[in-house]
């Protein structure tokens, strides 16, 4: 189905249609079942996370528009900031992630009306630009919910070298993902 | 860090980033959050971030859930009582209820492996259906092999009640619900679909209805309409 496809779906789902939430479903569930056990690894855990996902889509639909992401964009960071919640259930001391994809007011600022999806194919070319570890780091903190203090532990760097670390990753990151 | 803020501040970038990582502490990311709502501008650093990581994505298979999670969806959203019965909708129209329900269907049922239990399954289906209940009580895989005309069946969830049958019936276009026959009991099995209905398969819907034993002895479904499935070509 093509983003504008989706896009259509979820407009007909703000409104109330079931046939469409079904439709949307049944043309997206699989990625992100995908991603939600790619998180959790576990099989019964991915598929409750990927009903609190629908519930949230049905009951968030209307807000889409003003978030200013692109449909699958939208649909996926839904599917992975659950499956990272349900993860650091087993953790503690992160905030929830639920928030920002469901701000309701406003349009999407300019940045976002033209991100497009080439910059995906950047992204694995700007993750090898990063010095030794630092892209697994933002991989580890995306796919597996880790914080500073666990990335820290997991590289054998003070946190705040970690941080430091991350944090310099993220504009080279954004500066090869502009160029 | 509260006024004179540029649109593209470089440690808004950063935390933007941070916040869509979850990297933030729980009290960094309420401020984020709450400057989120206000802030077009910080909405539009976050929106970027989330479609360059979502690209971490891109190389996740995708995997099919279980057939019966949309149901469970539903009922979590509109409530047990809100969905309207199969009975409800096929008395408001046997095809238009039926196709309604195909519009929504995840096809599961495209894989031949899906029948490696089978008796003798067909390795190259003509046509394959998936007869499923909306709540996903009662879940049959059902596969045509055209070369001998075999209906073969498995019920993956579900059965008949103690002392009733399952039976099959095909509908096709306008015409009346035509009864293939009892299912089987066993978990797998086969029917044979009379030859002036084989050509009727392609575009038809298959449903499954609560009979007595031996199945419905009137020549229409006497009970209720338990499962219904679009058959599709392979």
């Amino acid at each position: 189905m093509t983003p504008d496809a989706i896009e259509e779906q979820i407009a007909r789902t703000a409104t109330g249609d079931r046939a469409a939430f079904g439709v949307l479903y049944s043309a997206t569930s699989a990625k992100l079942f995908g991603v939600a056990l790619r998180v959790l690894n576990d099989r019964s855990e991915a598929e409750e996370v990927l009903q609190e996902v629908y519930v949230k889509v049905w009951h968030n639909a209307d807000r889409y528009r003003a978030n200013g992401l692109s449909p699958m964009t939208w649909l996926i960071t839904i599917a992975r900031n659950s499956a990272i919640d349900r993860l650091r259930k087993r953790r503690e001391g992160q905030a929830g992630l639920d928030a920002a994809e469901a701000v309701a007011d406003a349009a999407p600022g300019p940045e976002a009306l033209v991100v497009q999806g080439s910059e995906r194919e950047k992204l694995v070319g700007c993750f090898a630009e990063l010095e030794e570890g630092r892209a697994a780091a933002v991989r580890r903190a995306y796919l597996q919910g880790e914080s500073y203090a666990e990335l820290a532990a997991a590289f054998d760097v003070p946190l705040n070298t970690m941080r430091t670390w991350l944090r310099r990753s993220l504009l080279k990151l954004k500066e090869c993902l502009t160029r | 860090m509260t006024d004179g803020r540029q649109p593209y501040d470089e440690d808004d970038r950063i935390l933007a980033g941070e916040y869509a990582l979850g990297l933030l502490t729980p009290e960094e990311a309420t401020r984020f959050e709450a400057r989120l709502v206000q802030e077009p501008e910080l909405r539009a650093l976050y929106a970027a971030w989330a479609e360059d990581f979502v690209g971490m994505t891109d190389g996740i298979a995708e995997v099919t859930p279980p057939p019966n999670l949309l149901s469970r969806i539903e009922a979590r959203i509109f409530g047990a009582a809100a969905k309207p019965s199969l009975m409800q909708r096929l008395g408001l129209g046997w095809v238009s209820g039926s196709l309604a329900a195909a519009a929504v269907a995840v096809v599961i049922g495209l894989n031949a492996g899906l029948f490696d239990t089978g008796p003798s399954a067909p390795a190259d289906p003509a046509y394959v259906a998936q007869i499923a209940a909306e709540d996903g009580s009662l879940i049959v895989q059902a596969a045509y092999d055209a070369d001998n005309g075999e209906l073969y069946l498995r019920r993956d969830v579900g059965g008949a009640a103690s002392g009733r049958a399952l039976e099959l019936w095909l509908i096709a276009g306008d015409n009346a619900p035509v009864s293939l026959g009892v299912l089987p009991e066993t978990q797998a099995g086969s029917l044979t679909i009379p030859e002036g209905l084989r050509a009727q398969l392609a575009g038809g819907v298959l449903a499954i209805s609560d009979e007595p034993p031996g199945g419905s002895p009137t020549g229409v479904a006497t009970g209720a309409v338990l499962a219904i499935g679009p058959v599709s070509p392979t």
